[in-house]
């Protein structure tokens, strides 16, 4: 099971490649992500988390040490490990051996110089790695370098970090010839906080307030799923009617998410007016989850052993009828929306990708199940009390925007159904803990999948006995999807950008890395250089 | 005619929004003010893409080391008379991010705040009260001029 205490196969460095290779065939062909841990005595361990389609977890542990950690690099396997790889090289010191990826920094700032220690490792503290960031000269982060051979036809676009197509920072440099983009890379990192380390420095309790700070959009997963995963080490399970609550919080927040979504794609498509009424909708939504918990955005409202506050029984059916409200409005909204010619021209075949790309890429949730698998965690590993309730999974057959906004608009009426349902069956009982958890945590590694409205999220924690945990790993949805993204922009028109970024829902807690592409040499250049190059070689 | 804070471009507040490396809970309230329930357009006040084009600039999330030269530059091209406002908790301080190692801590470190609206995440009825305040809306009846 992918819950639950984690349970390590121990694999020798050399046989890493095959093993994996050998897990894959035999259905563990996800890879949910890589989690490096410091294990204190100059190890380094890496766990590779392998995900069958119907639920099963295998933890594939590997031990590297040495002045130079290094292990081999899975991206010819499933190009979808890059991002994890480079994600590892960078906070860890974690050298990849054969990625071909570009060197440099991938979630830290350019500026941390490549001989300083990775920061998530145990012997460095947070200060001495914000002291080495202040005193770092550089005056401008080199958002590009050179790399491969280009057409005499090519430009160089820049693409971000504030471009008026973006909700969140992130920098695109797109190769265009023409209007087609040929090459896109991507430099995330803008938005890189340092929560695994502060996560480290913080009590159980005092991290599901850090946690749920990850992403203000799906708040509740995050807490939930970190919460999870302490319940599991600590070997408690919360009360069904605490289970049923956080259900409720979980799909509300799914719907408010889906909802703005849907907003947001209609604004990039040209469709202002679809913005402006799923954004009028979603206000119920939001007024629901302010009067449940306390908060319109960061709730708060699961914590260790159950859930902060209870709500009354007939307030939750009276939500429930609210919600039957908005579900007309929904199907309303459907119908509109799937009947426009101009908004179902504009969506169709654009950033079209197929299942084995998706697969490739190890896409999640909805972008995973537009391409044809039924891959929802709510529904192959039940958790909550999603195994309580009736609800189907929607898939479609090829991945483009209009599937994904059909798919979104399913998944807001079902959302809707499953609430209706836990109103029904919410059983009784108290579902507030006496008490906080305030105590200390067994040893042990613990693991958590939730369906988050972006798609499967990931919580790995390892507690040694103590307060604070030794370890937390987060992988939001948005990493695997965001490498499908990229590679989708390679042959896109650059008018298609902003709705083909914008279908995968990111969320940019994330990183990333750009290049600039000629004569085959590859070197980094500064804003200086690239204003002198636009000035000179025209 | 009286001398707002921004003098004589008193009149419809254009607004530009800056996400310093915040969690999304601020930006999504932000863009919030201006849908159909608070409708912030009504004050005449306008997204506006690009920082030239702006009479105010709105930061959200913590200033994390990588954006802090990008909200820079973008406050440099705004022309004058312009005002910050930094919304929401991590923009006025660095909040609950503010010991973490990337973080620079709040909008004041680098660029000069004039109003702070506290709260995780602040609500969109506020940036609203702030906004009519700057344009001049008096607590009843019509705006001033």
């Amino acid at each position: 099971m992918g819950r639950g205490r984690v349970e390590k196969e121990q694999v020798p460095v050399e046989r890493l490649r095959e093993s994996i290779a050998s897990a894959m065939e035999s259905g563990f062909s996800h890879l949910v992500t890589i989690t490096c841990v410091d294990l204190g005595d100059g190890n380094l361990e890496l766990v590779y988390h392998l995900s069958s389609l119907d639920g099963a977890v295998r933890h594939l542990s590997v031990r590297v040490g040495g002045k130079s950690p290094a292990v081999p690099s899975l991206a010819q396997l499933l190009p979808g490990s890059s991002f994890y790889e480079r994600e590892n090289r960078d906070l860890f010191g974690v050298r990849i051996e054969g990625d071909g990826s570009p060197g440099g920094r991938f979630i830290l700032p350019d500026c941390y110089p490549e001989s300083a220690p990775p920061p998530l490792l145990k012997s460095v503290s947070a200060a001495q790695v914000r002291e080495l960031l202040e005193s770092a000269a550089c005056a401008r982060d080199s958002y590009f370098s050179v790399g491969a051979p280009l057409s005499p036809e090519s430009v160089v676009v820049p693409f971000g970090p504030y471009h008026p197509a973006l909700k969140e920072p992130e920098h695109i440099a797109l190769v265009v010839e023409g209007e087609r983009i040929r090459k896109a890379f991507l430099r995330i990192g803008f938005v890189h906080r340092g929560i695994e380390k502060a996560a480290e420095s913080r009590t159980f309790l005092r991290d599901v307030f850090l946690l749920e700070r990850v992403c203000g959009i799906c708040s509740t997963h995050h807490a939930w799923t970190f919460v999870e995963a302490v319940e599991s080490l600590l070997g408690v399970e919360p009360p069904s009617r605490a289970a049923f609550l956080r259900t409720l919080i979980a799909e509300l927040e799914r719907i408010h998410s889906h909802a703005l979504w849907l907003g947001l794609v209609g604004y990039w498509a040209g469709f202002e007016t679809l913005f402006m009424w799923v954004w009028g909708l979603r206000e119920a939504v939001m007024d629901i989850l302010e009067d449940a918990t306390g908060n319109r955005v960061h709730k708060s409202f699961v914590t260790i052993g159950g859930v902060r506050r209870d709500i009354p029984d007939e307030k939750v059916r009276g939500y429930a009828r609210k919600l039957a409200e908005v579900g007309r409005g929904i199907s309303t909204i459907m119908e509109e929306v799937l009947s426009n010619d101009q908004f179902v021209e504009r969506t169709r075949g654009v950033g079209r990708y197929t299942l084995e790309q998706a697969r490739k890429f190890c896409a999640v949730g909805p972008v995973r199940r537009a391409a044809g698998d039924p891959y929802d965690i709510r529904k192959i590993e039940p958790y909550g009390a999603y195994d309580k309730v009736d609800f189907p999974v929607a898939v479609t057959q090829e991945g483009d925007v209009l599937n994904l906004v059909k798919i979104r608009l399913e998944e807001l009426l079902t959302s809707i159904q499953i609430i209706s349902q836990l109103a029904e069956k919410l059983p009784s009982g108290n579902p507030v803990p006496a008490r906080y958890f305030m105590g200390t945590v067994p040893e042990g590694e613990a693991c958590a999948r939730t369906e988050a409205p972006r798609g499967e999220l990931f919580y790995y924690v390892k507690s040694d006995n103590k307060h604070n945990p030794y370890r937390v790993k987060i992988r939001t949805p948005t990493i695997p999807n965001i490498q499908l993204a990229a590679s989708l922009l390679e042959g896109a028109m650059l008018s298609d950008l902003p709705l083909i970024v914008t279908s995968i829902d990111p969320c940019f807690s994330c990183m990333d890395r750009v290049l600039v592409i000629r004569d085959g040499s590859s070197h980094v250049l500064t804003f200086e250089e690239l204003a002198r190059m636009r000035g000179g070689a025209r | 005619m009286p001398a707002g804070p921004l003098g004589y471009r008193r009149r419809s507040l254009w607004v530009y929004h800056f996400n310093s490396g915040g969690c999304n809970g601020c930006d999504i309230e932000f863009v919030a003010a201006l849908t159909p329930r608070y409708d912030l357009e009504r004050l005449g006040v306008q997204l506006v893409p690009s920082p030239r084009h702006a009479d105010v600039l709105v930061v959200t999330g913590p200033i994390t080391r990588m954006v802090m030269d990008a909200l820079r530059t973008v406050y440099d091209q705004m022309p004058e008379p312009k005002l910050v406002i930094a919304f929401g908790t991590c923009a006025c301080s660095g909040g609950i991010f503010a010991d973490c190692y990337n973080i620079v801590g709040g909008a004041d470190k680098v660029v000069p705040v004039n109003v702070k609206i506290p709260g995780c995440p602040a609500r969109p009825g506020m940036l609203v009260k702030v906004l009519a305040k700057l344009y001049g809306v008096r607590e009843r009846g019509q705006g001033a001029g």
